[in-house]
């Protein structure tokens, strides 16, 4: 480490660098998890569902997606994403970045939101469901009114605890890109050749963000959850906690 | 076939994944003796010993992989420290000392779980009898812990496996980077990707259900 290195952070400018990447890293992450919210509920549903050409393909996508490194499923969409739509927007379509970005976290975290929902569906006593069923709701009328605002209130604090992960995971689309919070201060470091510094100031970044989220979600307990929601969770917390 | 372009690049595919398998191995070893090291710290009765150990966790816990790979193979060397003088050895370690250090934070936090599950009474006997600390972890409390923290463990693990693949962008050419590569050469990425999918999952699925049946097996038993 050369003595003169720290001053240059001095400059503003520096920091605007940082906030850029540190905007687009945010901006990612929650477009991420918007969209893996939807289409995990779904794949949760699919996963319950009695049908079984619902089922099946649902617990195919859930498993085999959260066996696989997220990094791969970036690194696909980054070169094959925009040929995938090509049959869909026409032969010049080049999909931006930022969305092959989106679409790697996002397969990957719907899978994980996806096991989450499903643990707060299935911790939820049989008794709820066959009362709502007895007073004459539809099996749909069931999970939208009575199931799913109770699953769903369990499962805050674990998917809370998600988000951390899915922005230590935009860390990853910096290698097809997107110029996120590590992709600066990697454009600086390559520039003033101090890694050592700029390397600290990211972790530093990302560790205030991630530490008071993680908190967070430690402190709010929306309600009781059972053993073996809670056991599952944990296994979840462990196994898809990624980058 | 899919994956059949593995055989077509089978010094790419095959030593990418061996060496996956190497970096797994390595990195599992060393998480699991930093995290019961760390673990111990944390439920150890000097404080000073706790804080260093909460901080470890919190710090490896909440910064991403990424940059801790970076920063163990561009920044150690700057302030004098090397793995090795070999780039390629260099690299190879940094990414499995990496693996080590991020997971083992993830190992400490399940071994301190079940340090703290024995039962008090079980560590007040042991030291009624006679045992000094380090003879009571060794002897009463670590043994105990083993059964609870297998399933979590082994969860720990099937994320350390995967999470393999980011040694590609510290230039390992372990699976995911051999895919790029034969991308970047054939142009046929489907089949690339499916191939390196193929051998995660090989290695990532028989994993998972291991680890499932462990875990139903624990939860009769208690």
């Amino acid at each position: 480490m050369r003595p003169d290195t720290w001053p240059m952070f001095l400059n503003p400018a520096i920091w605007g660098f940082f906030f850029e990447g540190l905007r687009e890293t945010i901006y990612i992450a929650l477009v991420s998890v918007a969209l893996s919210f939807v289409i995990g509920l779904l794949f949760a549903l699919g996963r319950i569902s009695g049908r079984r050409w619902i089922r099946w393909p649902s617990i195919f996508y859930i498993e085999a997606v959260r066996a696989l490194p997220v990094l791969l499923l970036i690194v696909y969409f980054g070169i094959k994403g925009s040929a995938l739509f090509r049959p869909i927007f026409g032969p010049d379509f080049e999909l931006p970045r930022f969305w092959a970005g989106v679409l790697g976290l996002s397969m990957y975290t719907s899978a994980v939101l996806a096991e989450i929902i499903r643990a707060g569906i299935v911790s939820l006593p049989r008794g709820q469901t066959e009362a709502a069923r007895a007073l004459g709701l539809s099996h749909a009328q069931t999970m939208r009114s009575v199931i799913l605002p109770q699953a769903l209130r369990v499962m805050v604090p674990a998917m809370m605890a998600q988000l951390t992960t899915v922005i230590k995971d935009t860390s990853l689309v910096g290698t097809i890109g997107i110029f996120e919070l590590l992709r600066q201060g990697r454009t600086i470091y390559t520039q003033f050749f101090n890694p050592v510094e700029v390397l600290l100031i990211v972790a530093t970044i990302y560790f205030v963000i991630c530490f008071a989220l993680s908190r967070a979600s430690r402190r709010l307990e929306l309600g009781y959850t059972p053993r073996a929601a809670r056991v599952r969770i944990q296994d979840i917390a462990l196994r898809d906690q990624s980058a | 076939m899919p994956g059949a372009i593995a055989f077509e690049f089978p010094q790419l595919y095959f030593t990418g994944l061996w060496l996956t398998i190497q970096i797994s191995v390595l990195g599992l070893i060393s998480a699991l003796i930093i995290g019961t090291l760390v673990a111990v710290m944390r439920v150890s009765p000097i404080a000073p010993l706790r804080w260093i150990g909460a901080g470890f966790v919190e710090f490896f816990r909440n910064t991403p992989l990424v940059v801790q790979l970076f920063f163990l193979f561009l920044g150690l060397p700057l302030i004098g420290l090397r793995f090795s003088t070999d780039t390629f050895e260099n690299i190879f370690r940094a990414a499995a000392v990496g693996m080590g250090l991020y997971h083992g934070a993830y190992v400490a936090e399940v071994v301190r779980g079940g340090l703290l599950g024995v039962d008090r009474g079980q560590i007040e006997a042991a030291r009624s009898l006679g045992l000094s600390y380090t003879q009571m972890l060794r002897y009463v409390q670590l043994p105990q812990t083993f059964r609870s923290v297998i399933p979590p463990l082994g969860n720990i693990g099937i994320a350390l496996v995967k999470n393999t693949s980011l040694a590609s962008t510290i230039g390992v050419a372990e699976l995911l980077y051999a895919a790029e590569i034969v991308e970047s050469r054939t142009f046929r990425a489907e089949e690339a990707f499916i191939a390196a999918t193929i051998l995660y999952l090989a290695l990532t699925i028989p994993l998972g259900i291991a680890v499932n049946a462990l875990e139903r097996r624990m939860l009769v038993a208690r």
